[in-house]
């Protein structure tokens, strides 16, 4: 983990709009977003399909909480 | 004395001048003279105005984000050219500019959004901006203060006299094995003997679980539990006194009347509810609820030591609550909930003992919607409430079974049951009607147009009854949230002006996240809900929302069902028996008299 990563105090949320066909097609495009990102531990929260496309928040858990925090050791 | 400046004012910008209107009463109500040129003036020209005035200080502002770099550069670069740059004190400020910008291009100072008239005017006098005392000391509130219990309803304070008596006759030769663990507890915390301490583990251990007497005897840890080590306890306490360094919290509140506002933490790791807490207080929060994990309502006894968990709800030891409250700011309002479960006694007492400022407690919720026996958690209960009086901390009744599906009329029978309880045993309680979607609305349709008539409603209906302090819990807006942050944000923030509009003393409020369950609560998702509630209450100030006719029609239908399930307990003879049958909530409402604890009540040894 790079040392920015450490600094996240929990997760980092990805707010988007993926153009697409359905909501199923778009959580497969977050998801490999996030996988793209190298996120390991990812959640879809929020994903809503309209029309031309979804709107989305996707997030990478970076700490759960039990974890050993980065942030908390610098 | 300040010496009296003459202050040029200049937009440089096609249109927006707003900010520097605002500074110009800010300087002028200080005696400074200044002139505002009009927008849309070219460098050269403003650089003239300059010369022509013989100004001591320009103010240059800047709104539109394009080009600012350029245009700024070639004002700095002309007033250079023009002789006037060692004379003349030059700073700039608007929505385009960062202090980073203005130290870059040469100006004196940059003011950024979010910039004060007063900074403005210091610069302009030449001193230090020190941001005004009353808005960086917030002050902890006590929420029953001015509250006097008188009830308005008579018929209704006659009925809650005498179940109460019949509830505290009840109790009179009972007790429980909490009851002693909180006994036994309390010796440890006051001995000062490491042996006798040693004997009372021992004697704490025979009263608990398998799994909390294993921890005793062997050290063994729950699973899914494990102890903070040594490094990580350092490490939160340099982080902790690193942050209250730095700590200049917001306010919330922008008129007298908007409540207090509680978050609620449990991440299951005290020292991410510490982070958690720590942000919320930063971000305004002004008071923090202490969730426990379900499995430790369930549990007979409590570990001790340093203990993270991985899941939700953060465990109970006297160590883990110190450690929060000893990173709490002074002004911030702790509760640690003891509604439910096999240890509310000695939560009570411990919460007490650490200084926490409420807890929480209440019989009908914790045994019909909380999983513990009903006549367990009567005895237990009044215990926890006596510990409550003696420690001075007020506690609510929250009326969570709601959510399972009891009726509003039920759930407020039994919180004024535990309230008049809590009366007669020399306590504050705090009424916690849930100010949200229940289940009974949802099924009988009274939020079909809005979801203000029934909320406001159940404020109605208590405030005739009692003159009580009232927290809306717990979080309000539930089940009006969904998954995405900025409706979630809003439904709390309305749910919070509701609130305000009503004259309520408190709320809890969720996170965005609340309708979230893939996993743990996030902090920006606990700053959403901050910033929605404070811009709330910044846009509706003083006025108020105005519910429908339907508000007071149902407050008296709901009264009138109070008035009713009371006249019921007292006819079966046993507030215990009444909950067992269902009166203050049956299975066909949804409520199941708990389980935790059943039998488990003893007749005391004299």
């Amino acid at each position: 983990m790079s040392d920015v990563l450490e600094k996240i105090m929990d997760a980092i949320d990805i707010e988007t709009y993926i153009v697409s066909k359905n909501e199923d097609e778009a959580e497969k495009f977050a998801m490999e977003l996030m996988e793209k990102l190298g996120f390991k531990d990812i959640s879809i929260v929020f994903i809503q399909h309209r029309g031309p496309g979804a709107r989305v928040r996707a997030r990478g858990y970076i700490y759960k909480p039990g974890d050993r925090y980065g942030w908390l050791f610098n | 004395m300040i010496d009296k400046k003459k202050v040029l004012l200049a937009p440089l910008d096609p249109v927006h001048d707003i900010g520097l209107k605002m500074i110009k009463r800010g300087l002028e109500n200080k005696g400074h003279e200044t002139i505002l040129i009009p927008p849309d003036y070219s460098p050269e020209e403003i650089i003239k105005s300059i010369i022509d005035n013989d100004v001591d200080i320009v103010l240059v502002s800047r709104t539109l984000g394009y080009g600012v770099a350029e245009v700024l550069g070639k004002f700095i670069d002309l007033a250079e050219a023009s002789g006037i740059r060692d004379k003349v004190k030059i700073g700039i400020g608007g929505m385009a500019v960062r202090p980073e910008l203005a130290a870059e291009l040469g100006f004196d100072a940059g003011f950024g959004p979010g910039t004060s008239v007063d900074e403005a005017v210091a610069f302009v006098e030449g001193r230090e901006y020190v941001p005004a005392e009353n808005r960086s000391k917030k002050n902890k509130k006590d929420i029953t203060e001015g509250y006097d219990y008188l009830f308005h309803n008579k018929k209704i304070e006659k009925l809650l006299d005498s179940i109460v008596d019949g509830i505290l006759d009840y109790v009179s030769d009972k007790t429980t094995t909490a009851i002693q663990r909180a006994q036994i507890r309390r010796q440890i915390l006051e001995s000062n003997s490491e042996s006798e301490k040693q004997k009372l583990r021992r004697d704490y251990s025979k009263l608990c679980d398998d799994v909390i007497k294993s921890f005793y005897e062997s050290g063994k840890y729950r699973e899914k539990t494990r102890p903070m080590t040594n490094d990580e306890v350092d490490a939160l306490n340099q982080y902790v006194d690193a942050v209250n360094s730095r700590m200049n919290p917001l306010y919330l509140q922008h008129v007298d009347k908007n409540p207090v506002v509680f978050i609620q933490y449990g991440t299951g790791c005290p020292f991410m509810d510490i982070a958690h807490i720590k942000s919320c207080e930063a971000w305004g929060a002004d008071g923090a609820v202490h969730f426990d994990p379900s499995w430790g309502a369930r549990t007979e006894g409590f570990l001790e030591g340093y203990i993270t968990h991985e899941e939700d709800g953060s465990v109970i030891t006297y160590e883990n609550l110190k450690s929060i409250k000893k990173s709490l700011l002074p002004n911030t309002l702790w509760q640690v909930r003891a509604h439910r479960g096999l240890n509310t006694p000695e939560t009570v007492l411990l919460a007490g003992k650490i200084g926490a400022d409420l807890t929480k407690i209440n019989i009908a919720y914790g045994s019909l919607g909380g999983g513990t026996d009903p006549e367990r958690l009567t005895v237990d209960a009044v215990e926890a409430i006596k510990y409550a009086a003696e420690f001075n901390m007020p506690f609510d009744v929250v009326t969570n079974e709601e959510l399972c599906g009891v009726p509003a009329y039920k759930a407020f029978a039994g919180m004024l049951i535990v309230s008049k309880l809590g009366l007669r045993l020399g306590a504050k309680p705090i009424l916690q009607p849930l100010f949200c979607y229940s289940p009974e609305v949802m099924i009988s349709g009274q939020m079909e147009d809005n979801y203000v008539d029934f909320n406001a409603a159940k404020i109605y209906c208590l405030r005739n009854i009692v003159n009580a302090p009232i927290w809306c819990g717990a979080p309000i807006g539930f089940l009006t949230q969904t998954e995405d942050r900025v409706q979630s944000s809003l439904m709390t923030s309305l749910h919070a002006s509701l609130a305000s509009s009503l004259g309520v003393d408190g709320i809890s409020i969720a996170s965005s996240d609340e309708a979230f369950s893939g996993g743990p609560i996030t902090i920006p998702a606990r700053i959403d809900t901050l910033r929605a509630t404070q811009s709330s209450f910044r846009f509706f100030g003083q006025s108020n929302i105005v519910p429908t006719d339907n508000a007071h029609k149902w407050a008296k239908e709901i009264e009138e069902g109070i008035e009713a399930v009371l006249e019921l307990v007292l006819k079966n003879g046993n507030f215990v028996n009444a909950l067992y049958q269902g009166i203050l909530g049956s299975k066909e409402d949804g409520a199941y008299p708990g389980r935790a604890g059943r039998d488990s009540v003893m007749k005391k040894i004299y």
